[in-house]
C-alpha cells in the first residue's frame, strides 16, 4: 500500500486519470458514490464503473482529496503550474469529493470563459455531484452562473440578428412570427429564423433538463431548499411569461406533492407557480393576448380581439376585451378551486401535516388578494366587468368542492360549456365559468366567502381523534380570524 | 394512520447543566488537528470556522487561550488585491469570509490589520443596480450577502458608502405573505434567511418595515414539543436554527412568545458530556458551528455564566460597545 510521498503521488495521479478515462469510456454516468472498502486490493484501480454508476473505493479518498486539494491551491497561489487539461481533471475529481469547494468551481468558470470547457459539460458535472450531495449550495450557485452564460450567448446571438425581437425564450411566439413573415423575407433572414428557432429549442431543452435535475435532488433530500429555490430561479430567468411552462409545471407537480406531503419546499414551489400563473392571467386584456395564445393549443378568441382592435371598432373591441377578461378570471377561479380541493383531499388523507395546513394558508391568502384586486378592477372598469363577481362583489369562494371535469390546463380556452353544479355545504351553485350567465348579470347570490373555511376547519375540531390535526386546524382558524380578518 | 411529528425525544439522562469548561477545552483543541482529513474538507470555510471558535471562546471569557498573532497574520494574508477576503490562503475572496474576518478583528480590536478602504471598495463594487449584493465577482445574489455587506460596513463605520435605500428595497422585495424572507424574491421563507433580513433591517434602521406580529407568529411556530426550534415546517429541531429563530424574535421584540425554559433544556441536551461541544441535535456529533450557536442561544435566554450576546451580529455586546455599534431592536 502506498505510503511514501512519491508513492502517494503516483497513486493519486493514476486515480485522477482513471476517473477521467471512466467519463470518456462511459459518457452516460448518472450517479457517483463512495464504496466502503477499508483496504486497497492489489493491482486494482479504486475507481469502479458498474453500469452507469461511478464508484470510488473509500480507502483511497483520504489520499486523493488532500492531494488534489493542495495541487489546486498551489496553482491558485501561482506556486505550481498546471496545464488546462490537468486543471479540468483535478477540479473534476475535487468537486466530486467536495462540491462546496467554491474556488474549484471558480477555476472551472475561468476555463469556461476561455473555451477549454463547455457549459453543458459543467452542468453535467454539477448534476453528478448533486447525486451524492443534493443540497450542495456551491454546486447550485455554479449552475446558475453556467445557465446565465448560456442565456447570455443565446440572447447575444438573437440580438445580433433581429434587434427588435423579444426574448429568445418566448419560443412559440417567435415561431409564429417567423411563419407569418416568410413570404417577404430573403434567404438570409430565413436562415436567421432557423437559427433563432434552434436557439429557442436549445433553451427549451436546457430548461427541461434543469427541471429534471431539480426533481432528482428534491427526491434525494426532503425539503431541499437549494433545489427548489433554484427551480424558481430557472423559471424566473428562462421561462418568464411562459404560461404553458407554468401550466405544465403545475400539473406535473400535482402528483409529486401528493406523494411528498411533508415537503414544505415542494408545496412552496406550487404556491409560486399559482401566483405566477395568476399574475400572467390577470394582466390587462391588451397585454394578455400573447400568453393566451401561448398556452392554448387551439386558436383562441384573442386573434379576433386583435382584429377588432385594429379596425378601431371600439365597442366591439371593448366587448372582446371584456370577454377575455372573463375568460382569464374564470381560469384563475378554476385554478383556485382545483388547488383548494387538492389541499382538502390531502389534509383529510394525511392528517397532522403542518405543510398541508401551511399550503392552505398560502392558497387562501392568494385567493383573498386576487378577489380584492378583481373587485377594485370591477369598480374602476365599469359595470360589465363587475358582473363576473356576484352581487356582493365576491367571486365564488375557492373552497367549493368543484366537480370539475377539466383537468390540468384543459379549461384554459374557457369555451362555452354546460354549467356544472358545485356544492357548498350541500347547496348547489351555478358554475362561475358559464360566461353567458355572467354576461347577463343574473348570477344568483353566492354565499359569503369566509364562512366555508370555518366550516372546513370545524370538521376537525369536533370528534377528531388526531391531536396534531386538531392543533393545526385551530392554528389555521386563528390565522383566518386574525390575519385575514384584520385586513380591509 | 398515526402521525409522526418530526421531533426528537430528550432522554432523561441527557445533560441538563451547562458544561462550560468542557466546551472551552473542545474549541481550544479543535484547531490543533490541522492535517486531519475533516479539516481539509472544511478549509473552504476556514475564516468562518475561526469566527465561530473565537466568538464562542470570547462569550465564555476564554479568548486569551487562542493564538492571537497567528490568527491576525493569517487574516492579513487572506486579503486580496480587490480588497475582499478569502476563507483561507489560496482560496478566492467572498463577502461571507470578508464579514467573518472583520468580525474576528473586532474581537481582537485590530481592524487596522486590514486595508479597510479596500474592503469598503470591494463591498461597494458588489452592489447591483436593484440594490442587491453579489457574494463575489461571479454574481450570485442572495439576501445573506446583503446582510454580510451591511454588517461588515456597520462594524467598520462605513455604511454611508453604499446605496442603503436601494439595498433596503431589495430586501423588502424578498418578504413573503407569512412575514418571513427567502434568499431571493419569490423564494420560500427560511429561518436563516429571516435572521439575515431582520439583522439587515436592524442595521439599516428599517425594522418598522417588518410585520412583527406576523413574522413573530411564523417564528414561534418553529418551536416543537421537545422545546427545540426548526428552520421551516416539518423539519427537525436544530441548535443552529434555534439561534436564528431566537435571535430574529429578539430583534423584532417577540422573544417572550416562545417557551424559553423548554428551549433551554433542548439546547443543553445537545451537549456532549465527554468531548465537550454542542451538536445539532441530542446524540449527534459536535462541531464548532453548533457550539457557538448553542452558547449564543443560552446567552440570549439569559444565562449569566455567559457574556451577553448581540442578536444581530452574534458577537459579545462588550465588543460592539467598543466599536460603538448599537443595532436597533424592536420593543
Ligand atoms: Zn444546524
Amino acid at each position: 500500500m502506498a505510503e511514501s510521498e512519491e508513492e502517494v503521488d503516483v497513486l493519486v495521479q493514476r486515480v485522477v486519470k482513471d476517473i477521467t478515462n471512466a467519463f470518456k469510456r462511459n459518457p452516460n454516468i448518472d450517479e457517483i458514490g463512495v464504496i466502503p472498502c477499508p483496504e486497497a486490493r492489489y493491482n486494482r484501480s479504486p475507481i469502479v464503473l458498474v453500469e452507469n454508476k461511478l464508484g470510488v473505493e473509500s480507502w483511497c479518498v483520504k489520499f486523493l482529496l488532500p492531494y488534489v486539494h493542495n495541487k489546486l491551491l498551489l496553482y491558485r497561489q501561482r506556486k505550481h503550474w498546471l496545464e488546462r487539461e490537468a486543471l479540468a481533471d483535478i477540479t473534476c475529481t475535487l468537486l466530486l469529493l467536495n462540491p462546496d469547494f467554491t474556488t474549484a468551481w471558480n477555476v472551472r468558470k475561468e476555463l469556461l470563459q476561455c473555451g477549454v470547457l463547455n457549459p453543458e459539460k459543467d452542468l453535467y458535472l454539477g448534476q453528478l455531484a448533486l447525486t451524492k450531495f443534493p443540497k450542495s449550495p456551491e454546486t447550485w450557485i455554479h449552475r446558475r452562473w453556467v445557465l446565465q452564460q448560456i442565456l447570455g450567448q443565446c440572447s447575444a446571438a438573437d440580438r445580433s440578428k433581429k434587434p427588435q425581437q423579444g426574448e429568445a425564450e418566448r419560443g412559440e411566439a417567435e415561431r409564429g412570427d417567423a411563419e407569418r413573415g416568410d413570404a417577404e423575407r430573403g434567404d438570409a433572414e430565413r436562415g436567421d429564423a432557423e437559427r433563432s428557432q434552434q436557439l429557442s429549442e436549445h433553451l427549451a431543452r436546457t430548461l427541461h433538463q434543469e427541471m429534471k435535475v431539480c426533481s432528482d435532488a428534491a427526491c434525494r433530500y426532503p425539503s431541499n431548499y437549494n433545489a427548489w429555490s433554484h427551480r424558481i430561479w430557472v423559471l424566473q430567468h428562462m421561462g418568464q411569461g411562459n404560461v404553458k411552462v407554468l401550466h405544465d409545471e403545475l400539473s406535473s407537480m400535482r402528483l409529486w406533492v401528493s406523494m411528498h406531503v411533508s415537503d414544505h419546499s415542494g408545496f412552496h414551489y406550487r404556491q409560486f407557480l399559482l401566483k405566477a400563473l395568476i399574475t400572467e392571467l390577470s394582466q390587462t386584456p391588451a397585454s394578455t393576448s400573447s400568453p393566451q395564445q401561448r398556452c392554448s393549443t387551439a386558436p383562441s378568441s384573442s386573434s379576433r380581439l386583435h382584429h377588432s382592435q385594429a379596425n378601431g371598432e371600439l365597442s366591439e373591441a371593448e366587448a372582446a376585451a371584456d370577454e377575455e377578461w372573463q375568460l382569464s378570471a374564470n381560469t384563475v377561479l378554476q385554478l383556485f378551486h382545483q388547488e383548494m380541493e387538492l389541499c382538502s383531499d390531502l389534509i383529510q388523507s394525511f392528517p397532522g401535516h403542518e405543510t398541508l395546513w401551511s399550503h392552505r394558508r398560502h392558497v387562501f391568502y392568494l385567493w383573498h388578494h386576487w378577489r380584492k384586486e378583481q373587485q377594485q378592477k370591477g369598480s374602476t372598469n365599469g359595470e360589465s366587468r363587475s358582473e363576473v363577481l356576484s352581487s356582493n362583489g365576491d367571486p365564488a369562494p375557492p373552497t367549493l368542492s368543484a366537480h370539475s371535469s377539466a383537468g390540468g390546463g384543459g379549461g384554459v380556452n374557457g369555451q362555452g360549456h354546460a354549467a356544472e353544479a358545485m356544492e357548498v355545504d350541500g347547496a348547489s351553485l351555478p358554475d362561475p365559468r358559464d360566461s353567458k350567465r355572467l354576461k347577463t348579470g343574473v348570477l344568483p347570490p353566492s354565499p359569503p366567502a369566509l364562512p366555508s373555511e370555518p366550516s372546513f376547519v370545524s370538521g376537525f375540531l369536533d370528534g377528531c381523534c388526531n391531536p396534531e390535526q386538531r392543533r393545526f386546524a385551530l392554528a389555521y382558524k386563528k390565522w383566518l380570524d386574525t390575519v385575514i380578518g384584520q385586513q380591509p | 394512520m398515526g402521525t409522526q411529528v418530526k421531533d426528537v425525544i430528550i432522554k432523561p439522562d441527557a445533560p441538563s447543566s451547562l458544561l462550560l469548561d468542557k466546551h472551552a477545552d473542545y474549541i481550544a483543541a479543535y484547531g490543533s488537528k490541522k492535517d486531519d482529513y475533516e479539516y481539509t474538507l472544511s478549509e473552504y470555510l476556514r475564516m468562518s470556522g475561526i469566527y465561530w471558535g473565537l466568538t464562542v471562546m470570547d462569550l465564555m471569557a476564554q479568548l486569551p487561550r487562542m493564538n492571537r498573532p497567528e490568527i491576525v497574520d493569517f487574516i492579513k494574508s487572506c486579503q486580496h488585491e480587490c480588497g475582499g477576503l478569502s476563507a483561507s490562503i489560496g482560496h478566492d475572496p467572498h463577502l461571507l469570509y470578508t464579514l467573518s474576518a472583520v468580525q474576528i478583528l473586532c474581537l481582537y480590536d485590530s481592524v487596522d490589520a486590514l486595508d479597510v478602504d479596500k474592503v469598503v471598495e470591494y463591498i461597494k463594487g458588489l452592489q447591483q443596480e436593484d440594490g442587491s449584493f453579489a457574494g463575489d465577482k461571479w454574481g450570485e445574489i442572495d439576501t445573506r450577502f446583503s446582510f454580510c455587506a451591511v454588517a461588515t460596513l456597520a462594524l467598520l463605520g462605513k455604511m454611508d458608502k453604499i446605496n442603503v435605500d436601494k439595498a433596503v428595497e431589495f430586501i423588502l422585495s424578498c418578504m413573503n405573505f407569512d412575514g418571513g424572507f427567502g434568499c431571493r424574491p419569490g423564494s420560500e421563507s427560511h429561518a436563516g434567511q429571516i435572521y439575515c433580513c431582520a439583522g439587515f433591517l436592524s442595521l439599516t434602521g428599517q425594522l418598522h418595515q417588518v410585520n412583527a406580529d406576523l413574522l413573530g407568529w411564523w417564528l414561534c411556530e418553529r418551536q416543537l414539543p421537545s422545546g427545540g426550534l426548526n428552520g421551516r415546517p416539518e423539519k427537525l429541531p436544530d441548535v443552529c436554527y434555534s439561534w436564528w429563530v431566537l435571535a430574529s424574535l429578539k430583534i423584532i421584540g417577540r422573544i417572550h412568545w416562545i417557551d424559553k425554559a423548554k428551549l433551554r433544556s433542548f439546547i443543553l441536551a445537545c451537549q456532549d458530556e465527554e468531548t465537550g461541544g454542542f451538536a445539532d441535535r441530542p446524540g449527534d456529533m459536535v462541531d464548532p458551528f453548533h457550539t457557538l450557536f448553542g452558547i449564543a442561544g443560552l446567552s440570549l435566554l439569559g444565562d449569566e455564566q455567559i457574556k451577553p450576546v448581540n442578536p444581530v451580529l452574534c458577537m459579545p455586546e462588550d465588543v460592539l460597545q467598543r466599536v460603538r455599534l448599537q443595532p436597533d431592536i424592536l420593543s
